[in-house]
């Protein structure tokens, strides 16, 4: 009975938190789509979120390349077929690895980023005192962070794509003895555009989950520095958990 | 004592006001008015809920029930606009300053006014100097960031951010708590010479009654819920009730139960 009574509380905690950022999108497209558009704010957050974030993605980038390609080229070369490394590779990273991957690691790095500095204000109260001063947060704070966090994790991607690229012709040239300019022309030949196109979807809606959840768990940290901290870990789970959601079915959309 | 102001139409009026914050309720049937000119202490107790009264005054926190009024309009019921345009009449000077970590001084100071003015970069600057001169800090703080402030000088900014844009009143929610003698000196005159100097009215939200003594013209007492009792500050200073006495000269003794009737409010005009 408890144990049901526990599940009860965690569907309906599951669906308040849902609706709450249901809730702060909604207000997000309403305020946003107002001038000014805060592009200042918008560059300032994509150097912070982006640009900063460029070494970490690139590194995690080559190194998922050149893992996939030494498990890749391993069962290939039990059938004899290592010269297929760059065909077998690159639709798993375009598709998949390298915009998931990138989401769960930088993209949580982003968001926890971004709920522990709004959650401090909040602690501190920044955030009231924007609205104090006639600002409206969710225009100052929000949509700034939300919009950046959207467009720089497909930049990221693209950049993240073309350094898995790399990372799997380094393995395929040296552990497997495929000529670069060999795996390069079968990795591009078996990608179609609309390849392409899902890794950016795919870029681009993390990029909206990371700065959505963030903002949201960062104005809705409690009182308390200790709070931040719990704000912050609850942030880096939820989007673990809705990243993995959302790209089940962006997956199945373009399929 | 501050000096003595005429009744008139008010500034800020909480009408039948009631606020709970889930089952803990913080005001039941509250009024309040806060009349032009006058500054105006709220005392009581920790966390009985004297910041709450400031942030609804603003609108950072809604009524339950009730209305709250300022400059005569319904703060539950106005928009975003409406909102924006009290909080320019109206200033918020923050308990522990609230100033904005990424900024330096001289944008914190000058973030209202950018929000609210088309004054350029050059103006703001001057603003922001003369806004630091009233409050006694030296203009090459203006570069400096709020993590190299001492608690006193964020204060000090953080005043100065709130009169940047020539509020017409002026709610310091807890002004000297955290700081030392002199500095608590210091913040009480700040705020005595704002209001002669700027003619604000201020309503001050605080446990610390030297600062109330000094600073005040009426002193409103939060109890059960309500402002039971509502002077001058020598009427409660010199208070016979045991409520107001135990909290002005020593510790408020918890009670429970409903309504408190401790004391009639002082005439008005006192």
């Amino acid at each position: 009975m408890r144990a049901i009574s526990r599940l009860g509380q965690l569907v309906l905690g599951g669906l308040e938190w849902l609706g709450g950022l249901t809730g702060l999108a909604v207000t997000l497209i309403r305020v946003g789509l107002r001038r000014p558009w805060g592009i200042d704010d918008i560059a300032s957050q994509m150097v912070h979120l982006g640009v900063r974030s460029l070494p970490i993605a690139l590194f995690i980038s080559v190194f998922i390349g050149m893992i996939l390609a030494v498990q890749f080229g391993s069962a290939l070369r039990d059938f004899g077929a290592t010269m297929a490394l760059g065909d077998a590779s690159s639709l798993a990273l375009v598709r998949e690895l390298v915009p998931t991957l990138l989401a769960l690691t930088v993209g949580s790095k982003m968001a926890a980023g971004i709920s522990a500095e709004l959650g401090s204000m909040k602690v501190t109260e920044q955030i009231d005192a924007v609205a104090a001063l006639g600002a409206d947060p969710i225009k100052k704070l929000v949509w700034p962070r939300v919009v950046a966090a959207t467009l720089s994790q497909p930049l990221l991607v693209v950049m993240g794509n073309v350094i898995a690229l790399l990372g799997g012709m380094l393995i395929g040239e040296w552990v497997y003895g495929v000529p670069a300019g060999y795996f390069y022309e079968t990795y591009i030949d078996e990608l179609a555009p609309m390849d392409y196109i899902q890794s950016l979807t795919k870029g681009t809606a993390f990029g909206l989950l990371v700065g959505l959840i963030g903002c949201y768990q960062g104005f809705n940290t409690k009182f308390g520095t200790e709070a931040v901290g719990v704000s912050t870990t609850e942030t880096v789970v939820a989007i673990s958990i809705w990243i993995i959601i959302a790209d089940f079915f962006i997956t199945m959309m373009f399929y | 004592m501050g000096d003595t102001v005429q009744a008139s139409v008010p500034v800020i009026e909480f009408v039948g006001v009631s606020k709970a914050f889930g089952e803990n309720s913080v005001y039941e049937n509250m009024n309040l008015t806060v009349r032009p000119g006058e500054t105006l202490t709220i005392i009581g107790g920790s966390g009985q809920g004297k910041s709450v009264c400031l942030k609804m005054m603003i609108g950072l926190l809604r009524v339950d029930a009730g209305v709250v009024r300022v400059a005569g309009e319904d703060v539950a019921g106005l928009d975003g606009e409406g909102l924006r345009r009290v909080r320019r009449r109206v200033a918020y000077v923050f308990q522990g300053g609230a100033l904005f970590d990424s900024m330096n001084v001289l944008d914190n100071i000058g973030y209202a006014l950018r929000e609210h003015t088309a004054m350029d970069d050059i103006a703001i600057r001057e603003r922001a100097l003369a806004c630091l001169d009233l409050v006694a800090m030296p203009s090459d703080m203006l570069d400096a960031m709020p993590a190299n402030l001492s608690g006193g000088q964020r204060k000090r900014v953080a005043l100065a951010r709130s009169i940047a844009i020539e509020p017409e009143v002026i709610l310091y929610d807890e002004p000297t708590t955290g700081l030392d003698p002199r500095n608590i000196t210091r913040i009480g005159d700040m705020i005595k010479k704002l209001q002669k100097e700027l003619r604000v009215t201020s309503v001050v939200v605080t446990h610390d009654m030297p600062t109330a003594r000094k600073v005040s013209d009426r002193v409103a007492m939060l109890y059960q819920r309500s402002f039971p009792f509502i002077g001058t500050v020598e009427q409660i200073w010199h208070s016979e009730l045991a409520e107001v006495r135990d909290f002005v000269h020593g510790t408020l003794r918890r009670t429970s139960g409903t309504g408190a009737t401790i004391v009639t409010e002082a005439p008005h005009g006192a």
